[in-house]
């Protein structure tokens, strides 16, 4: 089988839902002694890039994305083993602590932003729903996480948003996180007004804006 | 019916799967089979069918569908399961005319039909959208106490109290939920309406402590007690408390539902069937004395969209056709106060629910997410057009509200947010503007030329 035809297939396998095709063309690729970088780069992460533009125009919906992360994940099961043989690793993009803040059960839309983080590359550790500004701290330092990412979906739980970056400013920690906040009730004005580095309005912004802050991060890491 | 007991029995000893197999392997399978059974289908060119037919099948698919999937417990990991019979047994005994108020301010909300005359019940506030102070709160709440139509209110969530930012689940939660009691009891003595059924219970309440704890001071049992359920079909033991607590004290449960137009539900079609199904639920789970729907869209987070609409009026269709148990729609507008757009939205949303068969609860605005973000005005508004369009027929306010989507369907995505109450009303008065009356007049003139009948 060429090579083309092995990305492709990576590539339609997410698109069309189907694990088994995921799977097999991973096997395939490497029986081929392929570059599975290569493959998850132009096949998986190409398949989700389409899934998750289809989500935005909701040609498709929830269960696809999810169904279609669930393809990606299990090909990723067949792909890792492989990098590590061959001596690579998949470079993450960052690492992202995710969770809904604390008194607040809603979690439909953070779950979406942390399967698409993590299919974009970020190494993600989601907390799940009503998770304290304690937990949040305790995860991201035990996980050397990049990004804490806050979801809030009342007027009244959006506040531990704010808590958790006063704790950091004044235990002089802000700069250590890369802070992301995101629900219905928040904007742009509340991340600025908190003091939080960026606001997602919606996933696929919430994407966008952790590559970019990740990057300029490496930047300034870079230039001292 | 099933016993409370037998439900809370249900949800340790019915079989266990985790919730993501619940979403994916139980809920949206069973659900898309259903779309298919029965043949419903989305019409975007229609947004109020008139086909009994297919409101029929969109019930049958819903009862299907809840006897398939029953409500998923999130904290035991159960699935709380009912027959056929049990299901048909509970829409025959569900509650059909509960009594909402105290003295004269006391009424039956009745269950209406499609194309009925019957009048509309009027529940109108706030939503528990956000109030940034105890002032401003009172004032709203007077101002929907001064609303002709007014049946029930509902109040916005306090933030703040005695000037203190509110942390949910904390004391200062329980004390916010205590002042909201006093407060909204407060408002509408004030504007001689002592006896007026507050609806949504203790909008500032998170937690069950928190709305258990507010109601001891100033909540009867003949308010209404609104319990959300969790999407898709799903409860939890908090919400379980919280109707435990309601039910021993001869309370009304209102069982708000939330179908998500792009989230497990899919499309229109599978909306419809998830909001006939949460009907159910809302009897056997929630031992609801009525249910309270808002069907949103996940991008747009509103239910002034054309698939959520069309979702709205064919589900609501279904139920009233097909079941007594009374069906109240919650208006979730996009746009904010004092914008042309709200008059719209609202409009829109309010036709196709009451000539579709139900009532509604009219809100504020801006998502309900903006503080201070709604008025008066928006429920006064949203009375005034239901009482104009009872009677009416589908097929005549079908082309009606395709008119008025027109107005700001491409505006969904990005709404204009509006003024705050403090901008466009008088907080002393609970008036509004000048302006803002211009605007309701030019509103209202305008849906007059379209055909509707306003009654003052």
């Amino acid at each position: 089988m060429t090579k083309e035809r092995i990305f492709k297939d990576l590539f339609s396998a997410v698109v069309s839902l189907d694990e088994e095709k995921g799977v097999r063309a991973a096997n395939e690729l490497i029986k081929e002694k392929l570059d599975p970088l290569e493959g998850i780069e132009k096949g998986l992460s190409e398949g989700m890039k389409v899934i998750g533009e289809k989500f935005d125009k909701l040609e498709v919906f929830l269960p696809e994305l999810l169904m279609a992360a669930d393809v990606f994940n299990s090909t990723m099961e067949v792909l890792g083993p492989e990098i590590l043989i061959r001596g690579k690793k998949v470079e993450k993009k960052g690492t992202v602590v995710i969770g809904t803040v604390k008194g607040d059960i809603h979690e439909i839309g953070k779950d979406i932003v942390a399967m698409l983080l993590e299919t974009a590359g970020f190494a993600v550790h989601n907390l799940g729903k009503d998770i304290s500004v304690s937990t949040f701290l305790e995860q991201a330092k035990q996980l050397k996480a990049d990004i804490i990412a806050m979801s809030s979906l009342l007027t009244t739980t959006m506040l531990a948003q704010k808590e958790l970056i006063d704790i950091l400013k004044a235990e002089k920690k802000r700069d250590k996180y890369t802070i992301m906040i995101g629900g219905a009730p928040t904007s742009q004005a509340w991340a600025d007004e908190i003091g939080a580095d960026g606001y997602g309005k919606t996933a696929k912004d919430a994407v966008s804006l952790a590559l970019k802050l990740v990057s300029q991060k490496r930047e300034e890491e870079r230039d001292g | 019916m099933v016993s409370f007991e037998e439900v809370i029995n249900r949800t340790l000893t019915g079989p266990y799967c985790s919730e993501k197999d619940y979403n994916l392997k139980v809920f949206v399978p069973k659900l898309r089979k259903v779309v298919k059974k029965y043949q419903i289908k989305y019409d975007p060119e229609n947004p109020i069918p008139s086909d009994d037919d297919l409101a029929d099948r969109v019930f049958k698919a819903g009862v299907e569908l809840y006897a398939n999937v029953g409500t998923y417990c999130v904290d035991t990991g159960r699935i709380i399961q009912f027959t056929k019979e049990e299901i048909q047994e509970a829409l025959a005994t569900a509650p059909s005319a509960p009594v909402f108020g105290e003295g004269k301010d006391a009424k039956p909300l009745v269950t209406r039909k499609p194309e009925s005359d019957t009048p509309p019940w009027c529940f109108l506030g706030a939503c528990g959208a956000g109030v940034s102070n105890e002032e401003i709160f009172i004032s709203i709440i007077q101002g929907y106490g001064k609303i002709p139509f007014v049946d029930s209110i509902t109040t916005p969530s306090l933030t703040t109290f005695n000037g203190i930012p509110i942390h949910a689940g904390s004391p200062s939660e329980i004390l916010a939920c205590i002042r909201t009691a006093i407060l909204a009891r407060e408002g509408l003595r004030r504007v001689g309406k002592p006896g007026l059924p507050i609806m949504n219970s203790i909008a500032t309440a998170v937690s069950d402590a928190g709305k258990i704890a507010g109601s001891q001071f100033g909540l009867r049992p003949s308010d209404g007690w609104l319990i959300g359920a969790m999407a898709e079909m799903k409860v939890n033991l908090e919400r379980l408390n919280e109707i435990a607590y309601v039910l021993s004290l001869g309370g009304h449960v209102v069982a708000e539902t939330a179908p998500i137009l792009g989230g497990y539900c899919g499309g229109p079609e599978g909306v419809a069937v998830t909001n006939v199904a949460y009907h159910i639920q809302s009897i056997l789970v929630y031992r609801g004395s009525c249910q309270d729907t808002f069907p949103i869209h996940i991008k747009s987070s509103c239910n002034t969209g054309r698939g959520v609409l069309w979702a709205i009026s064919i589900s609501n269709q279904a139920i009233t056709l097909n079941s007594h148990f009374p069906l109240l729609n919650i208006s979730i507008i996009a746009s904010g106060p004092m914008t042309e757009m709200e008059f719209y939205e609202t409009a829109a949303h309010v036709i196709t629910s009451i000539v579709s068969g139900g009532s509604i609860e009219s809100c504020g605005g801006a998502k309900n997410v903006c503080i201070d973000h709604f008025t008066p005005m928006m429920p006064r508004w949203a009375s005034e057009i239901a009482y104009a369009v009872v009677g009416m027929e589908r097929a005549d306010v079908n082309e009606i509200v395709k008119q008025i989507i027109r107005k700001y369907e491409n505006n969904l995505s990005n709404p204009p947010k509006g003024k705050k109450y403090q901008d466009c009303f008088n907080i002393k008065t609970s008036e509004p503007n000048r302006e803002y009356i211009a605007l309701y007049r030019k509103a209202k003139k305008e849906l007059g030329d379209y055909g509707l009948k306003f009654k003052y």
